[in-house]
């Protein structure tokens, strides 16, 4: 008696649900296509010739070639900027990962004077805007010599990773029980040794989270790229990208193609490490 | 005897936490000397190079004081009229991305979650505005908006042609402002999606469960239960796309470098321009960009200020 009833007013609370749920999906699926729309416009693009390219409001390409792709590749040099990018951006991620850990165990387990000043003055680099350090950085980097080189830019990438790196690595290490450390110390281990025997390797999500996080954004950074390398072959992938567009007569074929070779290294290693991103980035905001 | 022990014990707990702070200020060793090359000694130089007036190139730079906050606020009438102006279409493109990232992230989010066996792949798609988000995406969107581009062409298809544009989205001088603005909000409503996604998953089920059995519409649940409950997690990502658009102007920069006739040069594109651009004013540029910190500050100490009291 009381089960059809309960059927009863489910069928009547599927019903009143169902319109929701159709708004819902449809959402869901409008905003999907939102969200890759100019991603296939760059896989559209980069099967165009150039005439198509421009003439053609079709996503789909009418006579695909394969032209597009290997002639971006070569006038890109994308072989040469493609390892630029990689150095820079290994490079970066090297010293990143170097440094951070070690800072976020000391912010995180030891007690010294100055440690929450120190820990807020690494967080607060969040709130400075880029462009009011950016031309002094490019001053200091000139008097230092280090202006146009590929170390003037993995130093100042590594340091804006500051407040990034602290943070996660501090919060990781919060969670780690103090007991290991205690007992490892009566074990006579030293603080080094305790933590990259012990904290470190039980830091493997927060290592990954890092390395991704700063790999995307250094991959992808233009702006003190830009303006301080002025040695072409030292280029990394946008900056390449960029002459692309500053030609006479730009073809936008090529664009589309040479923009779809820079993002798609970024796209892979999102969806291979996506969980370590989206946790990343919860932890970024809530720390 | 026994005081002596612990006496002992005492100096070694002490000898023990000098080891303590100075393995300390050693691991953060290396954070901090980066840290004071490029972050102080830099906002330093910065500060200084705000006082005086200077191109680059001349071997001399002019001590003038206060005079280039002057100069930008209102002493030089044609730079603090494009300072003026530069200051109200970033305010315009704060409100306007805001509003949308809000309206958009969350009802996507509050369908996302009832989503079962394909929560992953979706979560993956609208991530990928946020992970990807520089030159090449805005180079894509630059394609895009272009006259005989994709928007125009589905416009004309759905019979929207009227709406369509003939020098493209991003030609138009009064179409070009919310066609950036627009980009902005793609690439910021992944945070918005999973930042309420987090929240929506911290929400106690039963609590939707009984208001689901009284009757109420998911509009309803939406506007009385979660909105209000999802308060502080709105006041953060507010705060997070007002950084976004006081501090970012890649999308400027690339899709429309300003133009068309300075329409869609925000501050810290004008920032960029005046170190950078073709008439170089170092010290006007130094001075802007601290004043735009001065105000990203206030900004962060009124978010913080409102979390605090909300969360």
């Amino acid at each position: 008696m009381s089960a059809v009833a309960e059927t009863r007013i489910d069928d009547a609370e599927r019903r009143r649900w169902r319109p929701w749920r159709g708004i819902g999906g449809l959402l869901l699926i409008v905003y999907g296509l939102i969200s890759v729309y100019p991603f296939l416009w760059m896989v559209s693009g980069a099967f165009k010739d150039e005439r198509e390219v421009l003439s053609s409001g079709s996503l789909i390409p009418q006579n695909p070639t394969l032209d597009t792709l290997s002639e971006t590749w070569s006038k890109l040099d994308f072989g040469a900027y493609a390892l630029n990018s990689v150095t820079v951006t290994g490079v970066s991620l090297l010293m990143i990962l170097a440094i951070y850990p070690l800072a976020g165990y000391a912010f995180s387990v030891l007690r010294f004077p100055g440690r929450l000043p120190f820990y807020y003055m690494f967080v607060a680099i969040f709130f400075v805007p880029g462009v009011t350090t950016l031309l002094p950085l490019i001053l200091v980097q000139s008097e230092l010599g280090l202006l146009g080189s590929h170390l003037g830019l993995e130093l100042a990438f590594a340091n804006g990773a500051a407040p990034l790196g602290i943070m996660i690595f501090k919060t990781f290490y919060d969670t780690i029980p103090r007991e290991l450390r205690e007992s490892a110390r009566m074990d006579g281990c030293s603080e080094l040794g305790i933590h990259f025997r012990i904290y470190l390797p039980l830091a493997k999500p927060a290592v990954a989270t890092v390395a991704v996080m700063c790999f995307v954004s250094v991959w992808n950074e233009y702006i003190v790229t830009g303006v301080s390398l002025s040695d072409p072959s030292r280029y990394t992938l946008p900056l390449g990208l960029q002459q692309l567009l500053s030609d006479n007569v730009v073809q936008w074929n090529q664009v589309m193609a040479g923009s779809l070779l820079v993002v798609l290294p970024v796209i892979v290693v999102f969806i291979v490490l996506r969980r370590f991103f989206i946790s990343g980035i919860q932890g970024a905001v809530k720390g | 005897m026994a005081t002596r022990s612990r006496r002992l014990r005492l100096r070694r707990e002490q000898a023990g936490d000098r080891r303590e702070a100075i393995t300390g200020y050693l691991f953060i060793a290396p954070a901090l000397a980066l840290f004071a090359l490029l972050g102080v000694y830099t906002v330093a130089y910065g500060l200084r190079l705000s006082f005086v007036e200077w191109n680059g190139f001349s071997p001399t730079r002019i001590f003038v004081g206060l005079d280039n906050f002057k100069d930008l606020l209102w002493a030089d009438a044609a730079l603090s009229e494009s300072v003026r102006a530069a200051v109200g279409r970033t305010l315009v493109v704060m409100v306007a991305a805001v509003i949308p990232t809000v309206l958009i992230s969350l009802p996507l989010a509050i369908a996302l979650n009832s989503v079962g066996r394909l929560r992953g792949f979706l979560q993956t798609l609208y991530f990928l505005p946020y992970v990807t988000t520089g030159i090449a995406v805005f180079y894509a969107w630059r394609f895009i908006l272009l006259p005989d581009g994709g928007l125009n062409s589905i416009l004309t298809t759905i019979g929207l042609g009227s709406l369509a544009q003939a020098e493209g989205f991003l030609g138009n001088p009064d179409t070009a402002l919310w066609a950036t603005t627009a980009v902005l909000v793609w690439s910021t409503v992944p945070i918005g999606v999973l930042l309420y996604l987090s929240g929506l998953q911290s929400i106690d089920g039963s609590l939707l469960e009984a208001a689901r059995l009284d009757g109420a519409s998911p509009l309803r649940i939406a506007t009385t239960i979660l909105w209000p409950l999802l308060r502080p997690i709105t006041a953060l990502l507010v705060a997070l796309v007002l950084r976004a658009v006081l501090q970012e102007f890649q999308v400027f920069l690339l899709m429309t470098n300003g133009g068309p006739l300075d329409k869609t040069t925000t501050v810290s594109l004008l920032t960029y321009n005046l170190a950078f651009g073709n008439n170089a004013a170092y010290g006007y540029a130094a001075a802007l960009g601290w004043l735009l910190f001065a105000f990203s500050l206030a900004l962060a100490a009124a978010a913080f200020f409102v979390l605090r009291r909300k969360g």
